[in-house]
């Protein structure tokens, strides 16, 4: 009976202990700046990755989009911007949320103010909101989708129905500011004919953005000149892929290559790869381009490993831009910060870019049709990233890439531009 | 008409005998064949291509040692569901927390890391090897307490929900202490490190351990249950509970010993998959669980040897599908495994009638 007392108490002392913890577990928070005005009101929602292991950068973009709107006094024009940062992950999945991403979506959709949505992060969630969002017309702005088949349909980089599926109005309601994979894709191959690999062993986490970017891999290879082995789906909840290492062995592979992002078993794949290809140079896309993948504190890849490989990100070094080093000042002054995820510029533009896009439209700022067609007119944008227009897909002009390594912090440190080609 | 007369009957007997003599072959042989399709298959490839059978060998031998683990958590099932009939759905996270013990036991508790002299990484291992067994029988034997005990009068659906339950705050557990996402841990043993080769087989230090762990393990098991006294107690209690008790067993302190033994090996089977894969994730055990319930039941559940055996079989269908087939396809084959064994051996390998089914 003192035995039942005690694992009784022992449970319910648990759950109590687990409730505490849950409690802190904020999935949004709300921000309002500026008070009212003649103008009214806005409504401004970023939907990011909050948790798991793309939260150091998804913080910093918040952060950014926070600078932003802080430096426009909480309005644009004559409109009081009322913001608010969703999380589209949870933290049992440690990554984004295929239902928390609609439901994010859905909420703004609700919302009759909303004239300007920041997100997603994720190729894959973005499949998931952009269609919902483009049935009640809100503009929507990625700080970081690379996939192609969102706007176009490249050789290599799209799935039947692609982008059409995706805009059942017919007309684009999104639009994007980094370059997308046909870029990436190049400059990788750019980056590992360079550093002399021969054949490239290629795998994929099967999600939209991994295996679109796996495709475009094995469609430009032959073009480079780089040889690849078979690509290889992953089954990213297998405990490890020590099989899958053996066959790029194998194959004679000397360099690798991984479409995925680190919450789909990116650690372990690269750890097995890279003891069964001791001497093989690691490579990796920006899924995977992040301190919680290449941090060894933030139970990423060991320090070891993390010398053999090297990433690219649509950002470059962040004082390398036009107005990279006021930005940087901005927000050392409000954070404390002087070296932000390179990803913190994208929130800051992202939102900067919605903000005057409004104040634009003067009277009709809180007009999201207004405000759609003014984004899609946006041409020769001067930016704190480079002067930048967007063609008829949503897909920005700007077309540089920076290549990474591991810092001696752990964390991805930039290394070089790269051009495609 | 005569002369049909005079052949008619013989042509259905012949057919029925042909028919019975298949069914008899397959009845008898079916289950071998089954088990023997992919290693002769690929072997034959492997002859043609390379003129030796290194590479199956090599995929068999990261089977086995791959299974293990799966092993050890199988024996978790396997007892549990022998002694009391109950799936233990909890015990798979059991096995979860086993892993995240160990390694913060190692890298918290006794500091110890990558810079760690060998003795002091022998030594800790060790230690965190008793500490995760304890932890895990301990937690073990508090599930069947709280979950599991106050319903053993009530229908078989009860336990089996507050066990879905356990394993899902078990699981929250594990996801508020190291998050969402896998996470490395110190490779200490330089896991993929090569040892030796032995006839082409590539032989690394994780297998080492892998086998170094679960084989006593396993031996001391066996020679528990089947020598010692609360051995006897658990395999009379599996037996019949109600003779059991009549005969002066007391049933729910057996019960409690089983849940603890299962516990420890689960911890066990924690400590060693930290170290094989060096990478933990609070998912990890409904992932294992799954793999080392299906083991069980491949071996005939209730059944501590086919537990073993059919964890091993596990571990080399799964290094084979993911080498030769593709690992997207692997979960699939697996499975299909099952299937197939159920169909000709629904008892699995070494099982017999349980006191439910018969």
């Amino acid at each position: 009976m003192r035995i039942r007392l005690i694992a009784v108490t022992g449970c319910a002392a648990l759950v109590l202990g687990v409730a505490a913890c849950g409690s802190d577990n904020k999935s949004s928070d709300t921000g309002t700046s500026g008070g009212s005005s003649a103008g009214g009101a806005v409504d401004i929602y970023s939907s990011l990755p909050l948790q798991g292991a793309s939260k150091d950068q998804t913080a910093a973009m918040v952060q950014g989009i926070r600078l932003a709107l802080e430096q426009a006094g909480g309005k644009a024009g004559s409109f009081t911007v009322k913001y608010q940062s969703l999380d589209d992950s949870t933290a049992s999945a440690g990554n984004w949320d295929p239902g928390q991403s609609a439901q994010n979506a859905r909420k703004v959709t609700q919302d009759s103010k909303a004239v300007y949505y920041i997100g997603e992060f994720n190729s894959g969630a973005s499949a998931i909101t952009i269609p919902i969002l483009n049935q009640a017309a809100v503009p929507q702005v990625s700080p970081a989708n690379t996939y192609v088949g969102l706007t176009v349909a490249e050789p290599g980089g799209f799935t039947k129905g692609e982008p059409e599926k995706y805009y059942p109005t017919q007309k684009r309601t999104y639009l994007r500011i980094v370059p997308r994979d046909t870029i990436q894709a190049a400059a990788l191959l750019t980056q590992m004919k360079q550093d002399g690999c021969k054949k490239v062993a290629l795998a994929n986490d099967k999600e939209v953005y991994g295996l679109g970017l796996a495709k475009l891999i094995e469609f430009q290879a032959p073009k480079v000149g780089v040889a690849l082995t078979k690509d290889v789906g992953i089954d990213k909840t297998a405990s490890n892929f020590r099989s899958v290492a053996a066959q790029f062995k194998s194959e004679g592979a000397d360099c690798f290559l991984f479409g995925g992002v680190t919450a789909n078993g990116s650690v372990q794949l690269y750890k097995d790869v890279g003891a069964a290809l001791p001497t093989a140079k690691l490579y990796g896309p920006d899924g995977v381009c992040e301190s919680g993948f290449t941090n060894p504190a933030k139970k990423g890849i060991p320090a070891a490993l993390g010398k053999r490989f090297k990433c690219s990100v649509a950002t470059l070094d962040l004082k390398a831009y036009p107005g990279g080093k006021q930005f940087l000042d901005a927000f050392k002054k409000k954070y404390g910060n002087a070296s932000p995820d390179p990803y913190a510029i994208y929130g800051y533009e992202a939102m900067k870019l919605g903000l005057d896009t409004i104040k634009g439209l003067g009277d009709k700022g809180n007009d999201k049709a207004a405000v759609l067609d003014a984004l899609f007119a946006t041409k020769d944008r001067a930016s704190v990233l480079g002067t930048y227009s967007f063609d008829k897909n949503g897909d920005t002009t700007l077309t540089d890439y920076g290549i990474y390594k591991v810092g001696p912090d752990g964390n991805p440190a930039f290394v070089s531009a790269i051009k495609s080609g | 008409m005569e002369a049909n007369t005079g052949t008619s009957p013989d042509a259905p007997a012949l057919a029925r005998n042909t028919a019975d003599r298949v069914r008899g072959f397959l009845n008898s042989y079916g289950l071998i064949l089954v088990l023997l399709v992919l290693p002769v298959v690929y072997g034959i490839q492997d002859l043609k291509n390379d003129g030796n059978l290194a590479h199956l060998a090599q995929n068999l031998f990261a089977g086995l040692s791959n299974g293990t683990i799966i092993a050890l958590i199988a024996i978790g099932y396997t007892l549990v569901y022998g002694i009391i009939e109950l799936i233990n759905f909890a015990h798979g996270d059991v096995f979860m927390i086993g892993s995240f013990t160990a390694s913060q036991f190692w890298s918290g508790a006794l500091g110890i890391g990558l810079a760690t002299s060998t003795f002091g990484i022998a030594g800790g291992i060790l230690a965190s090897l008793i500490v995760a067994m304890l932890v895990c029988g301990v937690l073990n034997v508090l599930i069947e307490k709280v979950a599991y005990k106050p319903l053993r009068n009530a229908p078989k659906l009860a336990p089996l929900i507050t066990a879905v339950g356990m394993s899902f705050i078990l699981q929250n557990v594990g996801l508020l202490w190291i998050g969402g996402s896998p996470a490395s841990v110190d490779d200490l043993i330089h896991a993929q490190q090569e040892v030796t080769t032995i006839l082409g087989v590539h032989v690394q230090r994780a297998d080492l351990l892998a086998f170094a762990v679960t084989i006593p393990l396993v031996i001391a098991m066996i020679t528990f249950i089947t020598t010692t006294r609360l051995g006897k107690a658990m395999r009379a209690t599996a037996q019949d509970p109600e003779a059991a008790r009549l005969m002066g067993i007391n049933v729910d302190t057996t019960i409690s010993a089983t849940f603890f033994i299962g516990g420890l090996m689960a911890g066990a089977a924690g400590l060693v998959y930290a170290l094989y894969e060096t990478t933990i994730w609070y998912f990890q055990g409904f992932q294992g669980g799954l793999l080392a319930f299906t083991a069980a039941v491949m071996g005939g559940i209730g059944n501590l040897r086919g537990a073993v055996i059919g964890g091993l079989i596990i571990g080399c269908i799964q290094q084979i599908s993911d080498n030769r087939i593709d690992p997207a396809w692997t979960p699939a084959v697996v499975f299909l495994y099952l299937i197939l064994i159920m169909v000709f051996r629904p008892q699995g390998l070494f099982g017999e009638e349980t006191r439910e089914a018969g």
